[in-house]
């Protein structure tokens, strides 16, 4: 087949196993640090204001009050969270992003390159781990897809931009598995994922996933009653 | 808005004992705003009281709805057939909101579970700074925006009195700063120091008495 | 009070909205997810439980428009546009997003934009 044959051919091989990891890791980077700043300048550093001691009853405070038992367990307090409010979708996607994040970066066929290539030998998981890891991964994709199609209140904000992102999320991953599995060609199936992956990369900064970046300023650094950190940053 | 603080557990838990189908009404305005008395304070209230009633395996039971505001009747129209499954109402919105709906439900028991404290601004996250206290004879025009009933510990209309300190202090509190120090300041800077040279009339406390407000608008319409 | 029944939309003066707050509101409808994570914050989505009142709904179909038409929406666009930004939100400010996309500040420019065109929050309904 004509499309399989440009897959396979060797010059979009050789160019997807050298400048375009070069291009996209270097877009990657550059992006990213760019949307960092980006999203930084949004927001400002504020001096922690001191309590003004404008209440006249403000008396010197006994020395040190009894810290009041919380009536509430642990396991009480986070289901008044969205974890109570969402379990299965906050679970799902916890793994999701564990698994996005862990099975690239410790897959053993991806580090034997980088020892090969610059003598990087860091851990790795069992080639029996990463393929359990990345079906677990594939199972919580289909989840998101299912529920971006099936789930009325998300599908009224579902755009078609949204499946284009999911693929390219998911295609990596299922490219890699498939090609590990030698299922089809695999020629074919290594360029695409070689493809798709630095499609994901260079995709990072520029679309909504930046959430990655965001995530952590945000719930750590900028002032919110969500807030997870003791941030002192407040939007312009 | 107006700013309140939830009160403490124990007096919302004591003040209604004895109701078994207690319903907790939210505010959306501005219990919210001040993270008082808005659907999360409800949801995290009624899982305090709830585990406290399961402790004492009685057989009290809160369930939570939150409305848009309080303080306007045409925001209650889903509770009269909510209610009917319930023998009180515990409210989380400022006192006005409890009082009208007291009135609208006058035969249930309404129990407040925030106390309301002042007329206030955001000044950071989850903490809010007084103002205002609703005297009805607002001079902020003549003291560059700072008020004096609200900030001065006496009231004082027509400048400090003599134990302003030497910092720009209060009499009472050396950590109190002088309202009517800070109103000369910001008039100096305006060049509009003229203004307090004026003296303000005593001060006819408006606020003794229920006040009610008609927009001159409307004036003709309820006869006034 | 403008007779805004038949007055032309002023695109110039909502793009300098859009353009004031373009890189956070622009940023902001980037980066959101469409988890719909935001919408059990909501009081008016739990009374209600209809999309429309999640707060992803209401700014992605507010402000999220119009930026997409660079500020080139129709009087009627903006009249469905105050029901959301009004009807439908109280702006409580207590939404929840787990990105930390600020979005009570989207509600308030779409309110913004609308007040620019004459169109205000309906009073007689």
């Amino acid at each position: 087949m004509e499309i399989s044959n440009i897959f396979s051919s060797a010059l979009l091989y050789n160019l997807a196993r050298g400048p375009l990891v070069w291009i996209s890791f270097l877009v990657f980077f550059a992006g990213s640090i760019f949307q960092i700043l980006r999203i930084l300048s949004l927001t400002k550093n504020d001096e922690r204001i001191g309590i003004q001691a404008k209440d006249s009853k403000n008396k010197k405070k006994p020395a040190k009050e009894k810290k009041k038992e919380a009536i509430l367990s642990w396991f009480q307090q986070l289901k008044l969270t969205i974890v109570g409010v969402s379990p299965i979708m906050i679970i799902v996607t916890t793994v999701f992003h564990i698994c996005l994040f862990v099975v690239p970066v410790f897959l053993l066929a991806h580090n034997i390159m980088l020892d090969d290539a610059w003598g990087l030998s860091i851990i790795t998981f069992s080639e029996k781990t990463a393929d359990i890891l990345t079906i677990i991964f594939l199972a919580t994709a289909l989840f998101f897809l299912l529920r971006r199609l099936f789930v009325g209140r998300v599908r009224s904000i579902t755009s078609l931009y949204d499946c284009f992102i999911w693929i390219i999320a998911t295609a990596p991953f299922l490219t890699g598995f498939l090609a590990y599995h030698q299922m089809f060609d695999y020629r074919t199936v290594i360029v695409l994922h070689m493809l798709f992956g630095e499609l994901m990369l260079i995709a990072i900064p520029f679309t909504k996933f930046t959430h990655m970046f965001f995530f952590f300023i945000f719930r750590f650094f900028v002032k919110s009653e969500y807030s997870l950190g003791k941030g002192n940053r407040s939007w312009y | 808005m107006v700013k309140s603080e939830r009160k403490p557990i124990e007096e919302i838990k004591d003040s209604i004992k004895g109701y078994k189908n207690i319903l907790n009404i939210g505010c959306g305005g501005c219990s919210s705003v001040c993270l008082s008395g808005g659907q999360r304070e409800v949801n995290m209230l009624n899982a305090e009281l709830n585990t406290l009633f399961k402790a004492e395996n009685g057989s009290q039971k809160i369930d939570g709805y939150t409305i848009e505001r309080q303080c306007n009747a045409k925001y209650y129209y889903d509770l009269p057939e909510i209610l009917l499954n319930y023998d009180c109402i515990l409210s989380m919105a400022c006192g006005a909101g409890v009082q009208l709906a007291a009135e609208i439900f006058s035969n249930k028991p309404v129990f407040p579970a925030v106390n309301t404290v002042s007329i206030g601004i955001d000044r950071d996250i989850g903490m809010y700074e007084e103002k205002c206290r609703a005297c009805g004879q607002c001079v902020l025009g003549y003291t560059a925006g700072i008020c004096p009933v609200t900030r001065c510990a006496k009231s004082l209309f027509n400048g400090p009195c003599g134990g302003t300190n030497g910092g720009g202090m209060c009499e009472i509190s050396n950590e109190i700063p002088c309202a009517w120090h800070d109103i000369y300041e910001r008039l100096k800077e305006q060049n509009r120091l003229d203004d307090i040279l004026k003296i303000q009339p005593v001060m006819m406390w408006q606020n003794q008495v229920q006040r009610t407000t008609i927009q001159e608008p409307y004036k003709e319409r309820y006869g006034k | 009070m403008l007779d805004n029944s038949t007055t032309e939309i002023d695109t110039v003066s909502i793009q300098h909205i859009l353009n004031k707050n373009k890189t956070k509101m622009k940023l902001s409808l980037k980066v959101c997810a469409h988890c719909t994570m935001c919408a059990e914050s909501c009081f008016l989505y739990m009374i209600h439980r209809k999309p429309e009142y999640m707060p992803s709904y209401k700014f992605i179909n507010t402000i999220g428009k119009i930026y997409q038409k660079k500020g080139n929406v129709s009087r009627e666009f903006l009249e469905k546009a105050r029901d959301l930004v009004w009807e439908n939100c109280v702006l409580c400010t207590r939404c929840y997003c787990p990105i930390g996309i600020d979005i009570p500040s989207m509600i308030a420019v779409g309110r913004s934009i609308c007040r620019s065109q004459g169109i205000e929050q309906r009073h007689d309904k």
